[in-house]
């Protein structure tokens, strides 16, 4: 049997196949943004011919995300945060608090045994997102993937005092005018970053394991910077890009056997590999 | 529409269009006056014979008219709400009366004063405790509007007419939590959102309009067929104004929401006004004392320095247990709106008091707007997963 999550999130499309003893059959990332999100089915359609599979070898699909909602290829919908409890929960059984940074919102999770039970999320404006990473990385004329590994030859921290997406931009460029080396200020940007999200997490009270995922997770001086701010040890998926999509799986094939033991197999209706719309779209 | 749908679909037409009764009893002579806040005793103007409006914001309306009078970081209930008013949609009042039921209220209010030129104005001063001495300057309050609107009106208002208003409130408050009885059920008979269209239709009549409503709806909904749907979730809601269904079906989209303690929803209906002396002093004291709102506040005893949180929480906040235990209650959500300092300083006490009576809860913050409703719906669903 087979199982696919799919995790449109407002940057990248990720989808996890698997089979029913959860082993990884395949896993595609690709980009969505408002202007590729048409881009959500075809993420599908590679990650089915990565593991040989048509749509309808699938027997259950949940999708997740931002875009969840209207996905005409999913079965069943659920939350990105029950879904990133439960893919953490795969990879480390002992995590019992997630913090996800992604493109357009930052989430802290406390889960038992793979059960979401807790949460937070940043509020509607981009402080503390990938968003404000990829604003001071256009703003220093730097790759977004590039800023981990610079920031960890800074020698000191320069402080950024606005946590502002828009201000921010503003005070890396009077920085840079003022010749500020650019590792100690994108050291800076981390830290102030960590800040942020940190006093989020630090609402639920963070126990160990910590796992932290989503794009922000690649950046390793992000990562350290976590490291510092929470005071304690974070764990770092290999693919931190995929744990949504790998939870949703999951949950897909337990939704399925839970479904197929009490009323038999679920109905699924027909799939359409076909783009999925946002939200704002269905509104008037 | 079917013979059986006509109530509830009523209601839902007046709030779609609320101000179109106002408008006709306007044209036929009748005085409408405005009121913000329902912490305003509208009994005294319906015993005058003037029509009780609520002046409502419009989540759908931008804000633009009101930044000339008011700063961004301000109540955008308020905000929205005086917008309205510069844009002259509330052109057929004939007088405002405001309160100091908060501070942006009360800033509001004098903005309203100079920007519009309705013939009648009043602002009521109010208390913030409940203490005896409160309750006697609110009485004195409520004195000087009894003034002001018997020159205005150019009658007396007598103790039989107020007693008689006061009685067709009471009755209407009795009707609503009648109506309420009915989401007791699972499913709901009635849905949180269509609640919301009762209840604003109710500040859209007269009051004995509102309760025939109300009589119609109540019997349309205990033999419905074409109820709710079973969610395996039913939450109550706690917050400042829920008056907009789009906040509504959001909840609903995932769970059933079976009381809204909010003063768009059961708050001004929760309990009656008593006056078995002074009208005015049973007004006062029914205002003061028996509105939960975050505005006032509350203490085991006036006055008192002695601190023991739990015994404190459970006089802010002891009657929701009875409301969750009744109505069966899975979760809460407590929906803020931003800047409103009252309910978000309220907002952590409330949470340790849910934590204490074992029911879950989360907290949602929104700007009175439409446009980013989608994380909250996120934030909705997963708090709805981690319940059910």
């Amino acid at each position: 049997m087979h199982f696919a999550g799919v995790d449109i999130g407002s940057t990248m499309t990720k989808v996890v196949l698997i089979d029913e003893t959860d082993n990884l059959l395949s896993a595609i990332k690709g980009p969505t943004g408002p202007e590729h999100r048409q881009l959500a089915n075809r993420v599908m359609a590679q990650a089915l011919e990565q593991a040989s599979l048509k749509i309808d070898d699938v027997d259950f699909i949940v999708a997740t995300g931002y875009g969840r909602v209207n996905v005409p290829f999913a079965d069943r919908q659920l939350t990105e945060l029950s879904c990133h409890a439960r893919g953490v929960f795969s990879l480390f059984p002992d995590a019992r608090t997630v913090i996800d940074i992604g493109g357009q919102d930052a989430k802290c999770m406390k889960i038992d045994n793979g059960r979401l039970i807790d949460f937070v999320m940043n509020d509607k404006c981009a402080a503390g997102t990938g968003r404000f990473l990829e604003v001071t990385a256009a703003a220093l004329g730097i790759r977004l993937e590039d800023m981990g590994e610079i920031s960890m030859r800074a020698t000191t921290q320069v402080q950024i005092s606005s946590l502002c997406t828009v201000f921010a931009q503003q005070e890396v460029a009077a920085l840079l005018s003022r010749g500020e080396a650019m590792e100690n200020i994108i050291a800076g940007i981390h830290n102030a970053l960590a800040i942020r999200i940190g006093a989020l997490a630090q609402r639920l009270r963070i126990e160990p394991r910590v796992v932290v995922t989503g794009g922000g997770a690649k950046n390793t001086g992000m990562v350290q910077a976590m490291k510092n701010k929470l005071d304690c040890d974070v764990s770092v998926p290999e693919e931190p890009l995929i744990t949504g999509a790998l939870g949703a799986a999951v949950l897909a094939r337990e939704v399925y056997s839970k479904t197929a033991g009490e009323h038999g197999k679920p109905s699924t209706g027909p799939r359409r590999l076909e783009q999925a719309t946002f939200f704002s779209e269905e509104r008037p | 529409m079917s013979e059986d749908s006509r109530g509830i679909s009523r209601a839902r037409q007046i709030y779609l269009n609320r101000s179109k009764r106002a408008r006709e009893l306007k044209a036929e002579g009748k005085k409408i006056i405005g009121y913000p806040c329902v912490y305003v005793p509208i009994e005294m103007l319906t015993a005058l014979g003037l029509m009780p409006y609520r002046t409502c914001g419009d989540i759908r309306e931008p804000v633009t008219e009101a930044d000339r009078a008011l700063p961004g970081s301000f109540c955008p209930i308020m905000r929205n709400c005086l917008d309205c008013a510069l844009k002259n949609k509330n052109d057929f009042l004939d007088g405002m009366v405001t309160i100091h039921s908060s501070d942006p209220q009360e800033k509001t209010a004098r903005v309203w004063q100079s920007y519009t030129d309705h013939p009648y104005f009043h602002f009521i001063d109010m208390p913030v405790t409940t203490r005896p001495e409160a309750v006697q300057y609110f009485t004195s309050q409520l004195n000087d509007f009894k003034k002001t609107l018997e020159e205005f009106s150019g009658q007396a208002l007598t103790e039989d007419r107020l007693a008689s208003a006061i009685n067709s409130h009471n009755r209407q408050r009795g009707l609503v939590r009648q109506l309420h009885e009915l989401t007791k059920p699972s499913p709901p008979l009635i849905s949180g959102t269509e609640l919301v269209q009762v209840v604003k239709a109710l500040m859209s009549l007269p009051v004995a309009e509102g309760n025939d409503l109300l009589i119609e709806i109540i019997g349309e909904a205990k033999n419905r067929t074409d109820g709710p749907e079973k969610k395996a979730t039913r939450l109550i809601t706690w917050g400042s104004t829920l008056d907009s269904i789009e906040i509504m079906q959001l909840f609903e989209a995932n769970a059933n929401v079976v009381m809204d303690e909010s003063c768009g929803g059961i708050r001004a209906y929760r309990a009656e006004v008593e006056s078995p002396g002074d009208p005015l002093q049973g007004l006062a004291n029914y205002y003061l004392k028996e509105i939960t709102c975050a505005r006032t506040f509350r203490q085991a005893k006036p006055g008192e320095a002695r601190k023991d949180y739990a015994r404190d929480l459970q006089t802010r906040f002891g009657y929701l247990e009875g409301i969750v235990r009744e109505w069966r209650a899975d979760g809460a959500i407590m929906l803020l709106v931003r800047y409103c300092d009252p309910f978000a300083f309220e907002m952590p006490s409330l949470k340790d008091y849910f934590d204490s009576i074992g029911v879950p809860s989360t907290y949602i913050e929104y700007d009175y707007t439409i446009g980013a409703l989608a994380p909250l719906r996120t934030r909705v669903e997963a708090f709805v997963e981690t319940i059910s």
